[in-house]
């Protein structure tokens, strides 16, 4: 009996406004506890709340980068329980007029998992448990949050990872969150089912939480839906709960049962009045999307030429991509940009928040600027690889480096007395050579590129020692 | 008639606790008021006035900019709790008072 | 005469200082708040300080402005700085805010000389202040009958000479019900014209803070005071013109608006005393024109099971974790959190959490809440047209007269059905005011109410202002004799 894994996602994503959802206090990360406070975000008697206006305009940006429909008016509703990290007891979220919905990420098989819904939320305050106390710091309660659910479109965990990684590259691009998972700017939940391959009614499912990074969010769902085939493979029935993934342990453990689901209780916010996005400001905030991942890959690949792997490696960094379109305007091989970038460049990024970062210390028209040298036969790659360590070292451009007289170049009469003598004087090599060994020959273009001060231009010196060997 | 249960149901939805005593008197207060209220039912509104949603006044867009303002002094907001504990508003463990 | 322009006179012409008359007010207080109850807390030194402040501008040959000067009372579920606000709850006993409600921050930066927070039903929640932690209010007329509620103490400050003005609440009648059974003057604003930002919620979409006053013109120079747009309050919008300059509109013309069902179970001398202002307001060329409202008997289970499941989601803030009433023992943050509420709040105010949970549980929401929500929306459309054939309307403010203490009825049916009158207003958002209009053969105080229709509370406080004028009700009728002056 063979079974297949259905999943769907619900992911809380924290945007990157100055302030928070209902009042003006600072969204700022870290900070003392209770310092980014209000008597609204701690839900003093008599307060109210009052909706920012950017976190609409970046609500409706995310929905339009994923495809989703607007809602031209939608609202706000309580979500009424009781917990101590939620000041008045209730939620300000969207219920039933979320304020984006019907949209897509499609995945690299050409499958769209289907988005239901997007809708703004306020977060929660943080709780620390120690000593049996309970400490409560609301710095983070009312961050605004933006909560997108699929459909149960994941029938793999490969699918899973892909789709986080592309909505968080989507996230980035059109700048409305920095989408850390370790520092909670992106939460995961999964609710995942297992069914008979080719049944077509979905089984019983559970919600996994309490996953902050990718791999535990892999290892969760491998974890629980072994579980959920052991037990149904011996003719249990799964119980429908919500499950807390537990890292060390490697495994999910029961949250709450079913007879405790909380009644929400939701009815339209009173306090807050409706929100009403007209079709030309949504046409507005459209202009305003930089050009989405997908579609600049494309035009990395088939009109810069570029294999798919380095395309993906340069638009996974937002500044990087947009860093190698600039180097690569005048130049026509854009792979040659694109090379050094993976290459020398990244060498100096080791990490991925580097690259993030993209503090390269020369800008984009130096790079160009080499290349265009390269292009124009003036200078040879290895002269360009020693050029461009030295540009990165010191953030100068490459006539710095390079001299007009360098870039001479050798003429063929030297280049040929040179080649003459690598081959007399390496007679060995030549002999490896012609005996079939393919390395020998390198050495003897190491020998010319010594000689000449790495001046020589490798691949006419390669000629040129084959018609001297040949006609030898 | 609303039972013992639903009362007991609501009441920890609500997070309050209902005396056994006081039960009774409860369900019966509530009855007659839920009762009451079920006349809403004998009326019908009309046709054209099915609504999704609404506001009294009709009013809509009310936002604030995104500029940050200066937070409260963490003094004045752990005022009613004397303060807190290392900056924190504080639960200790069970009390036996 | 306006009590309030009265007082600025006597302070402008230096006929007294501000400094004397705060004091005057505050020794009636001292005599008459023992057996009244009118006030919660004193703010004597609070009130001096300002009244010093006051008494400066005026040697300085100043300006005053409008309420420069003037003692009043505040309800206490006005937040007010570092001053007590209780809400007259064991749950707030003992609770200072942070911050000031914006009608009070108003009055502040005017001068208003505040002499103290007054009496309330517990939350706001009842029609009598027999909620109170701190005991009832009594009628200044008569203190064998109660004030009122849920501004009882507010309606009793001013009717029993302890203040010149003071702020109340009205959610379903708290404002005008205690005006009423006090004979003086209490005005519920149209919803949105006057901030909420810093009250106590009860329930949102029905609560607006008003002014209760001893005349009309008070009522207005307060409310045009306070109804400035407000940024902090999303459902603020202000008021669209200013009301005193419009008091001696001509009401010739003026088509008031009657309805039968508000008559029906109405106290006879009631009737009869408003039947008399309706001869008034003829005598004085207003027109009166019939209509019908026969979905009058679902108004009040509309507005109950609308004002419970906003106070049931309003009052779950109070756990006891950042402010309010703590217990003592508990086994764990659940039964901390049910103990401190069950403990902090008073049994209406449990039993009105619990009826509104109700009404928002799975299984009954659509059935209660959501029908309750639809039948609004189309009250609300039923008063819109009412409006297009009247420009006001007149009914009783509330059935019945002040009662005695302790008489409060224990049906809660009963007790809900006072407030019949005063409720429509809530529902719609409408302005609506009781001005008093005569006695009962108990020599209590009978209140007539004139709603009017959204954003026209001019016309409210003109034609209560004209019958005031026709009926010399101008004069002061308070029971208590001038504050030495």
């Amino acid at each position: 009996m063979s079974y297949e894994l259905v999943a769907g996602l619900e992911t809380h994503i924290e945007l990157s406004t100055k302030t928070k959802i209902f009042c003006q206090c600072t969204t700022e990360f870290g900070g003392e506890p209770n310092t980014h406070c209000c008597p609204i975000c701690i839900g003093m008697p008599g307060t109210l709340p009052k909706l920012n206006k950017k976190v609409v305009e970046y609500a409706v940006k995310a929905g339009i980068a994923l495809n989703c429909n607007i809602r031209n008016i939608s609202k706000m509703d309580r979500k009424n329980y009781v917990y101590p990290d939620l000041p008045k007891a209730y939620q300000i979220s969207q219920f039933d007029k979320p304020i984006c919905y019907d949209g897509y990420i499609k995945l690299s098989s050409g499958k769209n998992i289907n988005i239901n819904r997007i809708h703004i939320e306020e977060d929660a305050g943080k709780l620390v448990h120690e000593r049996g106390n309970t400490y409560i710091d609301y710095n983070r309660g009312g961050v605004p949050l933006i909560e997108i659910v699929t459909e149960p479109d994941f029938s793999s965990i490969d699918e899973v990872l892909e789709y986080l990684e592309k909505l968080r590259l989507i996230m980035k691009y059109i700048g409305v969150s920095d989408v850390k998972m370790q520092e909670g700017s992106l939460r995961c939940d999964v609710n995942i089912s297992a069914r008979k391959k080719g049944e077509e009614k979905l089984g019983t499912r559970t919600e996994i939480k309490n996953m902050n990074s990718l791999s535990f969010i892999a290892k969760a769902m491998e974890y629980e839906f072994e579980r959920h085939v052991d037990i149904l493979e011996s003719g249990g029935e799964i119980e429908q709960e919500t499950r807390r993934y537990d890292s060390e342990l490697n495994i999910t453990e029961s949250m709450r049962g079913k007879e405790d689901a909380e009644d929400y209780r939701y009815f339209k916010e009173p306090d807050l009045v409706d929100i009403i996005v007209s079709d030309e400001e949504i046409i507005k905030l459209k202009s305003e999307l930089p050009q989405l991942p997908d579609e600049k890959l494309q035009v990395f690949i088939n009109e810069y030429g570029l294999p798919k792997d380095d395309a993906e490696l340069l638009i996974k960094y937002k500044k990087i991509a947009e860093y190698f379109e600039e180097a690569s305007k005048g130049i026509k091989n854009k792979k040659l940009a694109s090379n050094y970038i993976l290459g020398q460049v990244f060498r100096r990024m080791p990490t991925d928040s580097e690259k993030e970062e993209c503090s390269i210390s020369i800008p984009p028209e130096y790079l160009s600027e080499l290349i265009s040298l390269i292009e124009n036969k003036k200078i040879n790659s290895s002269m360009a690889s020693n050029a461009l360590e030295k540009m990165l070292d010191s953030g100068k451009p490459v006539r710095e480096f390079i001299s007009e007289k360098d870039m001479e170049g050798i003429d063929e009469n030297t280049l040929r007395e040179i080649c003459m003598r690598a081959v007399s004087e390496n007679k060995e090599a030549v002999e490896s050579y012609l005996g079939g060994k393919e390395k020998a020959f390198s050495s003897l273009i190491g020998y010319i590129m010594k000689e000449t001060k790495g001046k020589a231009d490798p691949q006419k010196a390669a000629e040129i020692i084959k018609e001297i060997i040949m006609s030898s | 008639m609303i039972t013992k249960e639903e009362v007991l149901k609501i009441a920890k939805l609500a997070k309050l606790s209902v005396n056994n005593d006081e039960i009774d008197m409860l369900i019966e207060d509530m009855s007659k008021i839920i009762e009451y209220a079920d006349a809403i039912n004998t009326v019908t509104e009309d046709e054209d006035t099915e609504v999704e949603f609404y506001n009294i006044n009709n009013s809509s867009n009310a936002f604030n900019e995104d500029i940050v303002i200066d937070s409260y002094d963490r003094d004045e907001i752990l005022k009613n709790r004397e303060g807190g504990e290392k900056g924190y508003f504080v639960i200790r463990k069970r009390q036996r008072g | 005469m306006s009590k309030i322009k009265y007082i600025q006179k006597l302070l402008k012409d230096k006929e007294i200082s501000c400094v004397e008359l705060t004091k005057n007010y505050l020794n009636n207080i001292e005599k008459q708040n023992k057996t009244i109850n009118a006030y919660v807390k004193v703010t004597g030194e609070e009130a001096i300080k300002t009244a010093i402040k006051v008494d400066e501008k005026i040697s300085a040959g100043e300006d005053l402005m409008p309420l420069e000067g003037i003692p009043m009372s505040l309800k206490d579920n006005i937040s007010t700085k570092d001053i007590e606000t209780t809400c007259c709850s064991k749950m707030l006993k003992g609770y200072y805010p942070i911050y000031d409600a914006t009608v009070w921050e108003i009055l502040k930066n005017q001068n208003s000389v505040l002499l103290g927070k007054t009496n309330m039903d517990e939350f706001a929640m009842g029609s009598s202040c027999e909620t109170s932690i701190f005991g009832t209010t009594l009628n200044p007329h008569n203190t064998d009958y109660v004030a009122g509620g849920s501004s009882g103490g507010a309606a009793a400050s001013v009717a029993g000479n302890m203040a010149a003005f003071g702020l109340g609440s009205d959610t379903g009648g708290s404002i005008r019900q205690p005006a009423s059974f006090c004979g003086i003057v209490g005005f519920k604003p149209t919803y949105g014209t006057v901030s909420r930002y810093g009250v106590v919620a009860y329930a949102s979409s029905l609560d607006q803070v008003g002014p209760i006053t001893d005349s009309v013109e008070d009522a207005a120079i307060v409310y045009d005071c306070l109804s400035l747009h407000d940024p902090k309050d999303s459902t603020s919008i202000g008021s669209r013109t200013g009301t005193c300059d419009k008091l001696n509109n001509s009401i010739k013309g003026l088509k008031i608006g009657i309805a039968d069902e508000y008559f029906e179970g109405i106290n006879e001398d009631i009737i009869s005393s408003i039947e008399e202002a309706i001869k008034v307001y003829q005598d004085a060329g207003a027109e009166i024109v019939n209509f019908k409202m026969p979905k009058l008997k679902a108004f009040l289970p509309v507005y109950f099971i609308i004002a419970c499941a906003e106070a049931s989601s309003n009052l779950g803030r109070f756990d006891g974790i950042r402010y309010g009433y703590t217990t003592d023992s508990y086994n764990d943050v659940n039964d901390m959190i049910c103990k401190n509420r069950s403990e902090g709040f008073g049994k209406e105010v449990q039993k009105r959490i619990l009826l509104g949970t109700y009404a928002l549980s799975s299984g009954y929401y659509d059935a209660y809440y959501k029908k309750a929500q639809n039948l609004r929306y189309s009250i609300i459309q039923d008063f819109k047209n009412i409006f297009k054939s009247c420009d006001v309307i007149l009914t009783p403010s509330v059935p019945v007269t002040a009662f005695k203490k302790g008489e409060a009825l224990t049906d809660p049916i009963a007790t809900y059905m006072m407030d019949i009158c005063t409720v429509p207003a809530n529902i719609a958002g409408l302005p609506a005011i009781s001005v008093p209009c005569g006695f009962d053969k108990n020599k209590m105080p009978i209140g007539m109410q004139i709603i009017g229709n959204s954003f026209d509370d001019y016309k409210v406080l003109n034609a209560a202002y004209q019958y005031e004028k026709q009926t010399k009700k101008s004069d002061k009728i308070s029971p208590y004799p001038e504050v030495e002056i």
